[in-house]
Parts: structure tokens; sequence; C-alpha cells
């Protein structure tokens, strides 16, 4: 894919051309059979794992917020592993530059001229670790990369490789040492998810398949990146009708209404996307209501903000009150899912 | 969604936290309207008085006035203030219309007492038409309770707002002014601003509104089933149209306060009196000044009479009667202008402002008097030449037009009127207009509006009530004093000196005031139809036989000859004058120079020109004639409707109001919910689209559902739904499954086929077969 266009549109446009769209039925299986393998190394969380990959098929960045050692990063690997493609992993450190990220031109010698070294970013699957580590400066390089998959570097505009999925990681503790996320940048972010600890059962289960060699090692890939560019296509033509957009503009608007800010067009098309690849699992080829319902908590939640999670200079007394029954996004959007009517 | 991002966390309609219900505000809106309701309820009543004597105009400012005023001062001003401001605004009321009539304020002082009986008296049934001085009791009595209770209703004082329109309404009800409807309707304006106002205290809901709702039908049903409200037995009764006062003879011979005109009329053979009188004339019972428009209302109390009245200024001749009464007689009948009376009955005798007898208590069969009457002899040169110097108080009474005539009915007037140059020309000409281009018939439909202007203009024919009420009101647009009166015509001569008069010579004509002479007698109403009509109306009920119809002395005398007679008599009536008006010519006189003249046979058409054989008089008794023959007409005529609709408003309103009533009690009971949702349950309706049909399968479905399980939640889906149900233990048919399946292509994927949309109908059908509690069980 040597787009020569900058802009994500015609970028699309001309993948939606050039690429013939898997059949429901595939694109269906492919997932359970990416998720099979995955399952493979991670025990349990098969409904996260089943998350980051409606997430790879709606073109969608996923972003892991846990404590440390949960298997986040394993969870990142295997899906990378399981695909036959590039993968490129970013420890994200306080003294990471951007051009650590997006590459740099390096005076070649031999040739008397510059040659461009890609970054870490160029590849299809990118695990930035720890990603609350950098400073924003190096953060923001992450911006352009995700949400228009593509990188600048000295003036020259470089598409990324298709697809391009970012997996990051954030570690919950030592706030004191993190830089928050910028709003803008984990809004562009498809899903915010959390692995949690595993349960007794599933933690000795996992054990007992670590000891010896790592199962990772001898995973194998279940599927090609070309097959990968058709599923993802597939997905973007599931259908989706008047009575669920609706839908998905009255739980934003619920949002907007509830908290100091709600969330974004962005949010709501996020959304839709991932309900589109959630209908497709289902071997549907449209949305219904129900593929929003499941989405929604991890793709909204991580878009409202609070006040309390913010300065309260604004808050008046009805509306402080109301804040505090939702103390975070997570409880407006079951609040919504709950009030908000489907039709 | 509309809502702002930016917003504090509002809650907005997709809460469906709304309450159902209505607001207090609503409430409060309500309960002003009822009080406008009430305020113009009152003002209605006291407009149609000021349609008929003036001063709408002036009403209408002053209730807008009050009505501003009210709203300016509602905040500001404390409740005693007000109560005291609007007594004040009662006198200012009075005193605007006295300066601007420029009588002056001075007689609110001058003539307090007068003003005091005249209120007393309205409070015991007088009708506002029946004062003098109706309009500017209307315009004094307005004020007062508009502004009050404006002013406390916008103070949110309902309960306090009602009372001083109700008292206002109340008293229009005494007076018999206020009829059915408005009195419904204020009525019902009272308990609106009351209930509402209440409601909106307490923050009612919409069920107790409905209470209200039943509350009203109740008493709409009832008020017009079960006659209670004075005003609809009293009253001008617009709501039962055809009831008794609306005939003619039933106005002639119990010569109420006021007449409604009536339509279709039907004609009584049935012998009222007998008269010996030494001259043949018309007998007078009733006179009337004021013209509403639909009717004739006599201003004016009665007085007991005490002693001989003077005669008419003019020349006059002396008749005397001698009156049987024949059976139960409301009324006197004597020949215009009694001036004195004899006998038993004397004591019993009343006099009103007009100069006409009415017996106190009604007279019996077997009752006799005496009357002496001073008719009016004047010749017609003597007319010509009585000049337009009126009297002040007949300009005042007798030149009365209703505010709502029209400038077509004037021009009419002044066309036909256009050669005349004297009121008696003018007379005698409208007079002529009326016999040569109107047809006489029993059988009209009543017109709405003003009878007199749709007489003239539009009806082709009628009988002698429209005839006169039309002629009076022509003259008066003509600026002639005239008047309305009612009586019969001389009746069947069955001897020298006597004459037996029915039930069907009741008649009405109509008498111009000449200065010098007084009330002289004119007849509009061609005679020759009117004879023939009322003479087979006797002949048929003497082939039946019926009973009264004919006293020992007539009934071998044959109707034609009758007929003749009667004519000739009422050549006689022509020249009536009222004797008690002071000023006529006598009826001799008349008679005679009519008669003998040239001049008055040249005027009328031949129909009524002849001279009257016996009387001798023959201009005048022509007309007499005729007119009697209109009289009989009258008489039977009052009785039939003119016109039934076949859906009278009255009872549309009526059916109306059940309606409402069993709406509201149905819905406050939930049967309507109920019924609906049956239906909406049972019945799919016609088909549509495909997508439309599976939908509406599917909202049956639901239904179904909800009633044999839980409705579904708002934020639930229809999976989920559906899924939680087979979760609990009902046991889910792959029916429902099937629908559900549908209904979700359908409204989110694809579309669905006809076949498939008719396959979801057909099994919603079969399930909600099966809930049907009886036929359920046998369908399957």
């Amino acid at each position: 894919m040597t787009d020569a266009n900058p802009t994500q549109t015609a970028a699309q446009t001309d993948r939606a051309t050039t690429t013939e769209a898997l059949s429901i039925d595939a694109t269906a299986q492919l997932c359970a059979d990416v998720a099979d393998n995955v399952g493979r190394v991670i025990v349990g969380h098969e409904a996260e794992i089943e998350h980051v990959v409606t997430a790879l098929l709606a073109r969608g960045h996923v972003l892991l917020d846990d404590v440390p050692g949960v298997g986040k990063t394993m969870l990142a690997r295997s899906i990378a592993k399981s695909v036959d493609c590039t993968f490129r992993r970013v420890q994200f450190t306080p003294d990471l530059l951007p051009s650590d990220i997006t590459g740099v031109n390096v005076f070649n010698q031999k040739d008397r001229e510059f040659e461009f070294q890609p970054g870490p970013v160029f590849a299809n699957i990118v695990l930035g670790d720890e990603i609350n580590r950098a400073p924003p400066k190096t953060q923001s390089a992450m911006l352009e990369a995700m949400e228009e998959e593509q990188v600048t570097v000295d003036g020259t505009t470089r598409d990324l490789p298709q697809p391009f999925t970012v997996i990051a990681t954030q570690n919950a503790i030592e706030p004191d040492r993190t830089y928050e996320l910028p709003f803008a940048e984990v809004d562009r972010f498809m899903k915010k998810l959390s692995l949690g600890y595993p349960d007794p059962a599933e933690e000795s289960e996992m054990l007992a398949r670590t000891v010896g060699h790592h199962p990772i090692e001898s995973l194998e890939p279940v599927t090609d990146i070309e097959t990968l560019r058709r599923a993802r296509e597939a997905v973007s033509q599931i259908a989706v009708k008047e009575p669920v957009r609706d839908y998905a503009t009255r739980l934003a608007g619920y949002t907007r209404n509830h908290a100091r800010l709600g969330v974004s067009p962005r949010g709501t098309i996020a959304l839709l996307r991932a309900a589109q690849a959630r209908a497709v699992l289902d071997g549907r080829e449209y949305v219904i209501p129900d593929d929003l319902q499941y989405e929604a908590p991890v793709v909204m939640s991580h878009r409202i903000k609070t006040s309390s999670s913010s300065n309260s200079n604004s808050s008046s007394g009805s509306g402080s009150n109301e804040n505090d029954r939702h103390r975070d996004g997570a409880a407006i959007v079951s609040d919504a899912l709950e009030r908000v009517p489907v039709e | 969604m509309s809502t702002k991002t930016g917003g504090r966390s509002r809650t907005i309609a997709v809460d469906s936290d709304t309450e159902r219900g209505l607001s207090p505000k609503t409430f409060r809106l309500l309960a002003l309207g009822g009080v406008g309701i009430l305020t113009a309820s009152y003002i209605n009543v006291l407009q149609d008085v000021t349609a008929v004597v003036g001063g709408t105009q002036q009403l209408f400012t002053l209730v807008i006035l009050m009505l501003a005023g009210a709203t300016v001062l509602a905040h500001t001003i404390s409740p005693k203030t007000a109560t005291v401001l609007s007594v004040v605004a009662g006198a200012l009321g009075f005193a605007y219309y006295l300066t601007a009539t420029g009588v002056g304020v001075g007689v609110v002082f001058s003539s307090t007492d007068k003003l005091l009986s005249d209120t007393v008296a309205l409070a015991t049934g007088l009708s506002l038409l029946q004062m003098m001085e109706a309009g500017i009791w209307t315009l004094g009595f307005a004020p007062g309770p508009v502004f009050l209770s404006w002013y406390l209703v916008l103070r949110g004082r309902y309960t306090l707002s009602v009372i001083p329109g109700g008292i206002a309404l109340l008293f229009l009800v005494l007076t018999g002014d206020a009829t059915l409807l408005p009195t419904l309707l204020g009525t019902m304006g009272a308990i609106a601003a009351v209930g509402f106002g209440e409601l909106e205290r307490y923050r009612g809901t919409i069920m107790q509104a409905d209470v209200l709702a039943i509350l009203f039908a109740v008493m709409i049903v009832l008020s017009l089933s079960i006659t209670l409200v004075p005003g609809g037995t009293s009253g001008p009764a617009f709501l039962v149209e055809s009831d008794h006062d609306g005939t003619l003879e039933g106005s002639i011979t119990s010569s109420p306060d006021r007449t409604t005109i009536a339509g279709d009329v039907d004609l009584s053979p049935e012998v009222r009196f007998t008269v010996h009188s030494e001259e043949e004339s018309y007998w007078r019972t009733g006179i009337y000044d004021r013209f509403t428009g639909d009717g004739w209302v006599r201003t004016g109390q009665t007085e007991a009479y005490d002693g001989a009245i003077a005669p008419p200024p003019g020349e006059t001749e002396t008749v005397r009667q001698t009156v049987f009464a024949e059976g139960p007689l409301d009324v006197m009948p004597t020949a215009p202008h009694p001036v004195d009376i004899e006998g038993d009955i004397r004591e019993n005798t009343e006099l009103t402002m007009h100069g006409q007898f009415h017996p106190g208590e009604p007279l019996i069969e077997g009752d006799v008097y005496n009357v002496e009457s001073a008719v009016v002899n004047a010749s017609a040169e003597d007319l010509e030449e009585a000049g337009t110097d009126y009297p002040a108080s007949v300009e005042e009474r007798y030149l009365q037009r209703t505010e709502d005539t029209s400038s077509e009915f004037e021009a009419r007037t002044a066309e036909i009127t256009a050669d005349a140059d004297t009121p008696y020309e003018t007379a005698v000409a409208i007079e002529r207009h009326l016999r040569s281009s109107k047809g006489y018939s029993l059988n009209v439909t009543r017109p709405d509006g003003n009878v007199a202007e749709e007489f003239l203009l539009e009806m082709d024919e009628g009988y002698c009530v429209y005839f006169a009420t039309s002629m009076t009101q022509m003259l008066r647009a003509e600026d002639v004093p005239a008047r309305y009166v009612t009586g019969y015509t001389s009746g069947q001569q069955v001897d020298d000196n006597e004459w037996v008069v029915r039930g069907l010579n009741a008649h009405a004509w109509v008498e111009v005031y000449f200065p010098d002479h007084g009330w002289v007698a004119f007849e509009p109403t061609p005679g020759d139809t009117r004879d023939s009509v009322h003479n087979e109306r006797l002949e048929d009920a003497r082939e039946d036989e019926e009973d009264n119809i004919d006293t020992e002395r007539s009934e071998d005398v044959p109707v034609s000859e009758t007929e003749t007679e009667t004519a000739d008599a009422d050549a006689l009536p022509f020249e009536e004058t009222d004797g008690l008006g002071s000023d006529t010519d006598t009826e001799g006189n008349e008679t005679s120079p009519i008669g003998g003249d040239g001049p008055a046979p040249e005027q009328m058409p031949d129909q009524y020109g002849p001279i009257d054989p016996r009387t001798g008089q023959g201009y005048d008794p022509n007309r007499s004639t005729f007119d009697e023959t209109d009289f009989e007409t009258d008489d039977e005529s009052d009785e039939t409707e003119s016109e039934t609709p076949l859906y009278a408003p009255e009872n549309v309103a009526l059916g109306i109001a059940v309606l409402i009533g069993l709406a509201a009690g149905a819905h406050r009971t939930g049967a309507t919910r109920r019924v609906s949702r049956e239906a909406q349950l049972q019945w799919h309706g016609f088909q549509r689209s495909p997508e439309a049909d599976t939908e509406r399968a599917y909202r049956r479905l639901e239904l179904l559902l909800e009633r044999r399980y839980r409705p579904r939640r708002p934020g639930e889906s229809t999976r989920q739904y559906l899924d939680s149900l087979s979760q609990v233990g009902y046991s889910f048919d792959d029916r429902v499954r099937e629908v559900g399946r549908l209904y979700e292509r359908s409204t989110y994927g694809g579309g669905v086929s006809r076949e498939e949309a008719d396959e979801a109908v057909a099994l919603v059908d079969a399930m909600a077969r099966e809930e049907l509690p009886l036929v359920g069980r046998f369908w399957r």
C-alpha cells in the first residue's frame, strides 16, 4: 500500500476498491480461529480476547489498562503471532523521543544521500508498552500514526502498513512517575480494556502451561495479512440501519447530559464500527442494538470525563450531586444502557 | 438528541422520567379559562340585551377596560382595595353611560329609588328587556363583577373569584334573561375555575382532571334533560323553542311580557269569547314596543287599574262592549283604546304602561265585563296633516330597533316609501307593499336572525306576525313611531251586535302614532288567502265535530258567511286606536272617512280596498278584513313548531357531552386502555409494507408477552427481552423466537419478504387467539 494520497478517506476508498471482502461466515471463523489460538497462551479472559480481535477487524486501537503482570503484553504478542504479520514493540520510557517511534533519516555514506530508517511504528501490529511513561511530546507522535495511519518525518509523509493496529498498555500504579495520557489521545483508542487477575483455577492452569517453555514460543499464525485485510473489508460492509444509528446517538446524548464531557462523535463512530465487528462474530450481516450494548462499556467509558476526574471549578450544587452519583464513565454508560430506550 | 454537550447535566426527555400528567401551569390556564367562560356567559346575556336596546359597543369597551385594569392591578393592590374599586367601577359604568346619553350623573342620586326598585323587580323574574332603562342598567351592572373576578383569579384566588361572577350570573338567571346554555356554560366555567384551581394548588394529575370531566358531563346531561334552572322555564327558552310561548295564540291569549316569533303554526277552532259591541272591531289584547330580532317585549310594569283612563287627544267615538269569556282567558280583549272597565272584574284588572288591560288572575268561563273604548275617529286627511311633532316619551320608546339592523333593510324601506311625504303616506306605502308583495302562509320556516329583515328581504310568504313585525320595524326605520299589537280579529258575526271569536281569530297588526290623534291601526296582512285558510280549518273542525268550536248561536251560521262577515268586521279594526295611548283617531272617524272617501280605497289594492258594508268604514275596514284572517291564522299557527331540525343543536350538544363523560369515565377506570390494547393485540389492521407488518406483528407479540409476563424495559433490546423471558421459565415456543428474529432483520437488517411478513403476522395471530379468554380454548 503505497498510496500517496495523504488523506485517510481517500486511502480507505482505495482499499475498498482493491480488496475483495471476505464472506461473513469466513470472517467469523477467522475471528474464532485467532481467539482460539490466543487462548492457548492466555488462560481465561475470553471476552477481552474477543474485544481485541474485533478491534483489529474494526480498524481500531486498544488500550490495556491494568496493574503489571496480568498478561497485557502477552495478550498483544499472542494476537500478533496469530496473524502472519509484522509486529514491533516499543517500550515507552520518560526519555523516549518522538523519532524513536517514527524513525529518522540517516545519511548513507555509501550512496551519499539520506535514507529513511523506519521506526517501530512501521508494523502491522505495534505494542506500545507502558505508554503513559513517555512525556506528552513523545505520546503525541503516536497521535498522527493512530488516527491517520501515516507518519511525517522531516516534512515527508509516509503511509503506515495496512492493517495497522496499536495495542498499548498503561500502568495503573505509580501515578507520580507517569504522564496522564492526553484526553485527545485516549479518545483515539477504540477500546480501553482491563484484564484483571485470573481466578484461582485459571491461574493454576496458566502456571501448568508455562512451566517448561512458554507456549507463546510455539504459537503458529492461523491467518495471513491478506486475509485480515479482506476480513476488515467485510466488517466495514456490515449494514447499520437508521434505528441503530439513532440509538447510538441517543446513548451519546445521554452521556453528554450526565457528565462534564460526554462521548464525542468520534466515539459514536467507534461504537458503530466495533458493533459491526461484533455482528460479524455473530454471523450477522447487520448490526442490532445488542451489539451496541455489548460494545458500549469498553468503547464509551474512557471517553467520558466526569468532574471528579478533573478540576471541579465549575460544578454547581445540583451538578456536583449528580456527578457524585456517577463517579466514573463506566457507571454513566451503565445508566445510559439501562435508561435510554432502545427504540 | 438535541441537548447540548455543555449543559450542566439537565434531565432530558430520554430519561423517561417525565411524569404523566399536567403541569400546574396548565391547570392554572384552565382555571383562568373557567373564569373567562363564566365572565363570557353573563356578558353574553347582557350583550343580548344591548343588542336590542343599544350600547353593545360601550358594553364591550367597558368589559375590556375592566379586564385590562384588573390585569394591571392584579399584583399591585390589595383585595380590599380591589373590592372598593369594583364598586367604584360599577358606579363609573353608570356615570359613563348617563353622561354619554346626556342624562347626567345626577340622575343616580335623584332617582336612586327607581334604580333600586327596578333591581328588585328584576330579581323576581322581570326580564331585563322589560326595563325601561335596560341599557343603563346593563352598563352599570357589568363592570363590577368583571373587574373583581378577573382580579381575584389573577391573584390565584380561584374560589373567591367565582363568587362575583357567580352572583352576576345567578341574578341574570333570576331575571330569566340567562337562558339554559349560558347558564350551563357559566356554571361549568365556575366549577372548572374552582376545580382546576384546586388541582393546581395540590399538584393534581390528569386522573383527577378526569373526575372534573365526568362531573361536567353529568351536569350537562342533567340540566338538559331535567329542567330545573329557572331560566329554562321562565325565560325565552331558546333550547326548547317549541314552547307554548312561541305560538301566536299562546302569546295573545296569555299576553306574556314577551312573545317569540314562531315558524310553522296551526289553527285552533275553539271558541274563546263572545263580544256584544256597538261596533265591529279588532279585539286588542297586547301591545309590544321592544323588538329583539326574534320576538317582541313589552317594557315597563303593570299596575293595578284605578279609574278611568284619558282618551286619545283627538276626536274619538265611544264604543261599549260586553265580553263573555267562553273558556279560560288570560287576556282582556277590548276594542282599541279602552278607557274604562266595569263589572266585578274591575278589582282584578291591571293596566300596562301602554294602555292595555290585563286580568290579574286569568278569567274563567262565564266571566263578563263591560268595557268602554275610545275609538280614534280621524280621516285620512287628518292623519296626513298630523305632522311629526312626536312627544319625547313616544320617540324614546317606539322608535327602538335592534343594533343589527342592516343598511340593506333601511335602503329597501326607503325605496318603498320614496314617494311618501308624510308619516301617514309612509305607513300606507309600507302597508300596501307588504300586502301586495308577500303571500300568506302558515307554513313558514322561521328564519335565523332578524325576523323583520328576513321577511322583507328574503321571504315570500308569512303570516300576520311576520307582516306586522316587518311593518313596525320599517316604520321605525323611517322614524315613524310604531308598535306591534296582538289580539283577535272581529270573529264570526252571529247577530247585529254579537261576534263569536275563536282561537283561529288570533292576529297581530300594527299601530302607528299620529300627533294629536294617537295610535291608529294598520293592517299589513293580505286578507283573502288568510280567510280561506281559516275557514277551511273551521269547516274541517265542524266536520270532525271537535269540541268547543261553536256557541249556541254560531253553530248554525255557515262558515263562508262567517267569513264574509268577518271580512267586513275587519275593516273596523284598521282604524282602531289605543284609547289608553291617549291620542288616536276614533275608530268611527277613521272608518267613515276611509270608507266613504275615495282616497283610502285608492291607496289600497282592491283586496283590502272595499268598504266594510256593515261598519260603513270603507277604507280601514277593508284592511281589517284581511287582518282578521291573519289573526285567525296566527292563533293556531303558534302551536306547531316551525321546523324541527333532524339534529337539533341541543341534542347534538347533549350527545357530545354524554360521549365526553363516558370517555372520561372509561379513561378513569382504565377501560379505554384495556379495550384499545385488546384491539391492538387481536387485530392486525390493514396490510402495509412487509416491514411495517412485521413491526406491527412484533408489537402485538410484545403486548401479548407483556400481559402474560412483563413489559419490555426501555433499555432492553428485543433479543434481551425475549432471552430474559425464556430464562425465567417461560417456555418459549419457537414462534416467539421466529417473530423476534424476523422483526430484528426487518428493522435492522436487509428487510423481510412479503411471505416472511405474512408468516410473522400469522404466528402472532395464532398466539393472540390462544390468549382470548373463551375463544382461545376452542380455537386450536
